[in-house]
Parts: structure tokens; C-alpha cells; sequence
């Protein structure tokens, strides 16, 4: 097999010089501080994965990255950045969609690791790509929508926009979201990262973990950017939005979740793009290990 | 039901029963001799009047001075002695309910009083008579209960002045956020490959090292006259093995461009940190002497994250005398202005900055080409709390600091703008005359 490609964007060369030497052995690496130039980079060659700051004159990051989006799908996209503003890491989610969101300074394994990840799953996503014959088959389940928020506005608006195409469970506490959770997987669930005064982040880390199909949309009035960081690299968050919402976002975002639902359906190969990074948090591991448990003894004593 | 009596109503009573007399009141047909008596006797001396009850309501009040008045007549003792006292009292005399608010109270006896003073006020439980009230005690309760007023509001305005220095205290970590997060991306940017290159050194050093070894073993092994001819050939094996794994001059070679990028990055990270030291000045918290070009400079350094990329800066700064200041307070000011326009710019704009020294002051504008300010907050900019950022983004109080940064150096700010086209801050700073002959000089 043929060393994968990386393509590194930064409008500091001596980043790109720097990391250049981190991928040496194992890695054609191609570098530019010009986004254009990235982007016929991506067009015109295989390139397993882009690692692009956010920051650039010409260009930000996240804009690169949905554009990178169209140029080369299969391309697995990470950002590395100095700068973790909120509006950045928004727009990380939302529009770049993001693989991992990393910070400068870096830890020179770590991120190796990362782009090992993410060499192999492009690779994967390329195979998948040029086998084309595979049909969309659409399920006639009804896809199953979990909305856990304290407030029932979420879960009326989510029910204006889908109507009865979909089945819609509002959860409005941690019990019994859990509960709807282990009874049947989801299709989307739409959170809010506040729960009552239960922090639900563990629990959308554990659902991506179970079921990587699952497309998690966060809406909250919270704002932490480090938070976020940690919803991206740890529970591959599909979209983030603030609240209050606006109906007509949240309808294109809910269509394009299902649409993606059901093509990750059809090619299991793809669902890995959303592999996500271990909890780091200690306490936020444990709490998903024993709801794991739970799960797993919920789930038994449902189908018994 | 209860409770809420005793809290409401039963605290004003109580103010109005303490002034209650409980004094005996004599009925209207008490005779005139006999009221003369009451008004020489020990019980009443205290009193300015008598009152006057019938039936348990209060019908008047007689007072001592105009008892006297008709009483000390020629022969008023003898034509009016024995006629009943209702013939000579006021039939309108000052009353006050005792549920009645104190203030109402005293608003009321103060209304209706008449100098000289001459009567005592009649106090009544629904209507009935209760006692006699003093003026003077009435007057006395109401000094006391404005005393504890001004108690509350005293203590009112301490608490308003300790949470306006938290919020001018939370604005000023506000921007040092802001400040501190774009430093952190300026140092982060040269830290990142620094820190790599470091581990890259580190990597390619122990694959040297083992390379050197291998090099010695083989001249080692070249040098013994032991050595066989197979283990020779087989450490030769390993090293082209090893060298086919890695090339060692290109290696070096990359690592030397590293080294120079490293020692740049190096370089940086000391700048921006003497930038932040020239910028906040913490070891002078007194005023010195500045000059104020030099602390625009400083402000544009630390502000470089936010208007990089997306201003462009046109200096005219003229040579200015050195004033007594505050630099680092003058420093947030410039900052605050500067990160200001910048956030006025949709995407690009221009940023001029001029100095000059006129009429004994300093003037600096501070004009960017940003979207301007609409007329209505024109007037209000400079107000605490005013902000048209978004909630949580702005608490509103960056320019009313600024304001009161320069009114304590003795300036002005003043602000133009026109919707569209931009917006200019004017500050005039007055320089002391002991500096203004350093211009002569410095001209």
C-alpha cells in the first residue's frame, strides 16, 4: 500500500515545517499557507487527511474545511488552532465537521495518533466511495427522535418540523432519557447539555460510543468553549446551537441528520468517520461506564 | 392574616402609640372654674391644652393660651365661672388615628399646626379618644425614623459602590480575557512549533546516537584483530539497514532549519512577553512621566491579535512632550478604542490614529471606517451598561471606563460618527506647564 496523504495548511510556515517533521516517515505530506492552493491540492490528488489551523488571512479554518467538504467527502478533516473561540469551534462543528479539534501547542504523539485514525478510516471511506453499486435501502422503521431538554419548547418544534415522519420522544430528565435510551437506539437525539442540574455530556459520549450511527444535535444556552472542544473530539457531535433556536436552521439540520442517518445505515464502513476519542474527564468515565451497565441491564431485562 | 398585620400596619402603629399621652380629658361641660383648677394642677402642667371628650369622642381642645386669654379678662371669673367649658373650646382641633402612617402623621400635624404653638394633638383608636400627642415627640420620632433612613441609604450606597467597583472590576477582567486569550493564540502559535521541533530534535538525536554507535562498533570491529569476517559483514548489515530506515544528512539538515525556526519562535514568544509587561506596567502603579505615542504603540502590540488580517493602521503621530500619567490605565484605553473599531469593521477597514500638541494639550484621535453608531446611542456611549453587543459578549462598561480614565487625568473624550462612514474618538489630555517647556526642547 502506497504511504497515505496529508495535507497540512497553516499561514505560519514554520508550523507546517514543524509538523512536516512529525509525518517524515509514513506520510506524503504536501503543505501550503494558501487555502486555494489547498483546496486544488484536494481536488486534483488522494488526500487521506487535512489538518488546518483556523486563523488565516485569507481564509478561516472552518470555511476551508466545509469547503474541503465538497472538494474531497472522503477526506477526514482535523483542525489544529491556537485559538479556541467559541464562534471558531461552532463553526469547527457546523459547518467544517470536524474529525478532531486540536490545540496549538500539540502533543507530538497524540496527534500522530489522531492522523493514524484518520489515515485509515479515509482509506476506508475511498474503498466505500469507488464501490458505488451499493443502493441506499431505506429502512420503514420510522426513525426514532430522543429529545432530552428540560423545556418542552425543543420537543414542540422539533414535532412542527417533522410532523409524524419520524417518532418523537421528549425526555425531560436524565432517568428517563436513559430509560427511552435502552429501550430502542436512536436515530438523532436533540440535546441540551443541562438536564434539570445533570450534565448530559457523558451521556451523548456514550451513545456515540454504542452506536456510532446516531447523530447527536446539541442546542443549549450554555457556552464553554473548552466544553465544546470536548463534545467534538469526544462524542462527535454532528451540530451545536445555541438557544433560543431558530426553527428554520434546526429543520435543514434535522433533514440533513436523517439523510446521514441513513446513508451510515447503508454503509457501516462510514459510521467510523465518527469514531470518537476516549472521556477524558474521570469522573465523566465512570459515569458513562456505569451507564453502560445500566444500559446493558435495562436492555436485558426488556428483551427477557 | 395575622402575621401580615403585625409586619404591616402593627409597626407604624407602634411608632405612633409610643407618642401617646394617656391623659384623663375632661367633658365639654366641665365648668370654666374648674378647668382653671385642672390647668394650675401637678397632672396637667405639661400640657399646652386640655381635650375634650364626649362620649368617649374627642369633641375639642382647650388650650392654655387661649384659656388664659379669656380667663385673666376683668371679671371673666365671675361672668364665665361657672359656665360649662364647651363654650370656649376648639371644635377642631389637631387628630391623628394610630394606624396612621407615621410620616402621613406628622405631615398632617405639620399642615394643620399653628405658630404660636399653642395646642397638643389628640390621638384616636378609631375614632376614639386614645391620648394627647406632643408635638415635639412627633417631631423627635420623625428625626429618628429619617436617621434610619439615611441609615439604609447610606448603606444602599456602599453596597452600589462595591458591586459597580466588582462590575468595573469584572469589564476589566473582560478585556484582560480578551487581551490574555489573543496573547495566548500569538504565543501558542510559535509555542506549538517550537515545542515540536524540540521533541523532533530529541527523536532524531537518539536515532544519531544509535547510528554513532553502530559506526563505532564497526570501526571497533575493523580494529580487532579478533573480529571474524562474518561479524564485520554483519554489523556492516546493520548499518545500511539502519541508514536505509533513516537518512541521517537529510535528517540533520532538516533539523538544522528546524533549530533556526525554533530560535525565531523563541524570540517571538520574549517580545510578546516584554509587550505585555510594557503594556500593563504593574510595578508603577503611580503616575510617571510618558510619553503617549509609546503607549499607543504598546496598546496596538497587544491589541495586534484582533486587528491583524483585518485593519489597516495609519499613524500621525507627532513628537509630543512626555506627561504625568497613568500609563497602564491610559494603555486599556487606547486598547479598549482600538479592539472597539476593530469590531466595527464588517471585514476590512482602516484605522488612523493621529497625535498632536495643542493649547496646552494632547490630542489623540482614534478614526476607523467602520459601520459608525446610530444617533440614539451616539448620546448614550459613554453610559455605564450601554452595550449593542450581544447579551454576555459586552458588559457595556469598556467606554464608560475609558471616560472615567481620562476625566481623572483631567481630559476629555468626545466621540463623532456618522452611520456608514465611521466613527472618531477625540481625547484631550492637558499637559502640566513644568512640561510643556520638554516640547520646546524636544521641538
Amino acid at each position: 500500500m502506497s504511504k497515505p496523504t496529508l495535507l497540512l495548511i497553516d499561514d505560519e510556515e514554520r508550523i507546517l515545517r514543524s509538523l512536516r517533521m512529525l509525518f517524515f516517515t509514513g506520510y506524503t505530506v504536501r503543505m501550503t499557507t494558501d487555502p486555494h492552493e489547498a483546496l486544488r491540492i484536494l481536488r486534483d490528488e488522494k488526500v487521506h487527511v487535512i489538518i488546518s489551523d483556523q486563523r488565516m488571512p485569507l481564509m478561516q479554518g472552518s470555511e476551508l474545511l466545509r469547503l474541503a467538504r465538497e472538494a474531497s467527502p472522503a477526506t477526514m478533516r482535523i483542525l489544529l488552532t491556537g485559538y479556541s473561540d467559541m464562534e471558531a469551534s461552532i463553526a469547527s462543528v457546523n459547518e467544517g465537521e470536524v474529525f478532531r479539534y486540536l490545540l496549538k501547542p500539540w502533543v507530538g504523539e497524540e496527534v500522530r495518533r489522531v492522523v493514524a485514525e484518520a489515515a485509515a478510516i479515509a482509506e476506508a471511506s475511498f474503498a466505500v466511495q469507488s464501490n458505488k453499486q451499493v443502493a441506499v435501502v431505506k429502512s420503514h422503521k420510522k426513525p426514532r427522535v430522543l429529545i432530552m431538554d428540560h423545556e418542552e419548547t425543543t420537543a414542540r418544534t422539533v414535532h412542527e418540523i417533522l410532523g409524524d415522519r419520524c417518532e418523537i420522544v421528549w425526555a425531560s430528565d436524565v432517568q428517563h432519557a436513559m430509560e427511552e435510551l435502552a429501550r430502542q437506539d436512536v436515530s438523532i437525539v436533540v440535546s441540551d447539555l443541562m438536564l434539570g442540574d445533570t450534565n448530559v455530556g457523558y451521556i451523548l459520549k456514550t451513545i456515540k460510543q454504542l452506536n456510532p450511527q446516531t447523530q447527536c444535535i446539541v442546542i443549549t444556552s450554555f457556552n464553554d468553549t473548552s466544553r465544546l472542544i470536548e463534545l467534538i473530539n469526544q462524542a462527535q457531535i454532528s451540530r451545536y446551537m445555541p438557544k433560543p433556536v431558530s426553527k428554520n436552521l434546526l429543520a435543514r439540520y434535522l433533514e440533513a441528520m436523517l439523510e446521514r442517518f441513513h446513508a451510515l445505515s447503508a454503509q457501516p464502513a462510514l459510521q467510523e468517520r465518527q469514531a470518537v476519542a476516549a472521556i477524558s474527564d474521570p469522573q465523566e468515565k465512570l459515569q458513562s461506564r456505569n451507564f453502560m451497565g445500566l444500559l446493558g441491564r435495562l436492555r436485558g431485562r426488556m428483551t427477557a | 392574616m395575622h402575621h401580615a398585620k403585625q409586619s404591616g400596619k402593627g409597626i407604624l402603629a407602634r411608632e405612633i402609640i409610643a407618642l401617646v399621652n394617656p391623659i384623663k380629658a375632661i367633658s365639654p361641660e366641665c365648668p370654666v372654674a374648674e378647668v382653671a383648677e385642672l390647668f394650675l394642677g401637678p397632672d396637667y402642667t405639661q400640657l399646652l391644652s386640655l381635650p375634650v371628650i364626649e362620649h368617649g369622642r374627642p369633641v375639642g381642645v382647650i388650650s392654655r393660651y387661649r384659656f388664659m386669654d379669656m380667663y385673666l379678662k376683668p371679671f371673666a371669673r365671675e361672668l364665665y365661672g361657672k359656665r360649662p367649658i364647651r363654650g370656649f373650646i376648639n371644635d377642631k382641633p389637631l387628630m391623628i388615628e394610630l394606624d396612621q402612617p407615621l410620616a402621613e402623621a406628622a405631615l398632617h400635624v405639620a399642615e394643620k399646626m399653628q405658630f404660636p404653638l399653642t395646642e397638643d394633638f389628640i390621638i384616636t383608636r378609631h375614632g376614639k379618644y386614645l391620648g394627647v400627642g406632643f408635638v415635639m415627640d412627633l417631631l423627635k420620632a420623625m428625626e429618628l425614623r429619617m436617621r434610619a433612613n439615611t441609615d439604609e441609604l447610606n448603606q444602599a450606597y456602599t453596597q452600589l459602590k462595591s458591586s459597580q467597583m466588582a462590575l468595573v472590576q469584572s469589564e476589566k477582567m473582560a478585556s484582560l480575557g480578551q487581551m490574555v486569550a489573543g496573547v495566548a493564540h500569538e504565543i501558542n502559535t510559535p509555542l506549538g512549533y517550537v515545542q515540536n521541533n524540540v521533541a523532533m530534535g530529541q527523536e532524531i538525536f537518539m536515532q544519531v546516537r544509535n547510528l554513532l554507535a553502530d559506526y563505532e562498533a564497526l570501526v571497533d570491529k575493523l580494529l580487532d584483530e579478533q573480529a571474524s569476517e562474518e561479524q564485520i559483514a554483519a554489523q556492516m548489515q546493520q548499518i545500511s539497514a539502519m541508514r536505509a530506515d533513516f537518512d541521517a544528512q537529510e535528517m540533520l539538515g532538516e533539523m538544522q532549519g528546524l533549530m533556526v525556526d525554533s530560535l525565531y519562535g523563541i524570540d517571538q514568544i520574549s517580545e510578546l512577553v516584554l509587550n505585555l509587561k510594557d503594556f500593563s506596567r504593574m510595578d508603577a502603579a503611580a503616575t510617571e512621566a510618558v510619553n503617549i505615542n509609546a503607549c499607543i504603540e504598546s496598546a496596538l502590540n497587544i491589541g495586534r491579535n484582533v486587528l491583524k488580517n483585518k485593519v489597516e493602521i495609519v499613524r500621525n503621530l507627532a513628537e509630543l512632550p512626555k506627561i504625568t500619567c497613568a500609563p497602564s490605565q491610559l494603555n486599556q484605553v487606547f486598547l479598549n478604542l482600538f479592539t472597539n473599531a476593530a469590531q466595527a469593521m464588517e471585514d476590512k477597514g482602516e484605522l488612523t490614529i493621529a497625535t498632536w500638541f495643542a493649547d496646552a494639550a494632547l490630542h489623540i484621535s482614534v478614526t476607523d471606517n467602520g459601520k459608525g453608531i446610530a444617533e440614539e446611542h451616539l448620546t448614550r456611549i459613554f453610559d455605564p451598561f450601554f452595550t449593542t453587543k450581544p447579551v454576555g459578549e459586552g458588559t457595556g462598561l469598556g467606554l464608560a471606563i475609558s471616560h472615567q480614565i481620562i476625566q481623572q487625568h483631567g481630559g476629555e473624550i468626545t466621540v463623532e460618527s456618522h452611520l456608514g462612514a465611521g466613527t472618531s474618538f477625540h481625547i484631550c489630555l492637558p499637559v502640566a506647564k513644568s512640561e510643556r517647556r520638554l516640547e520646546v526642547v524636544a521641538a
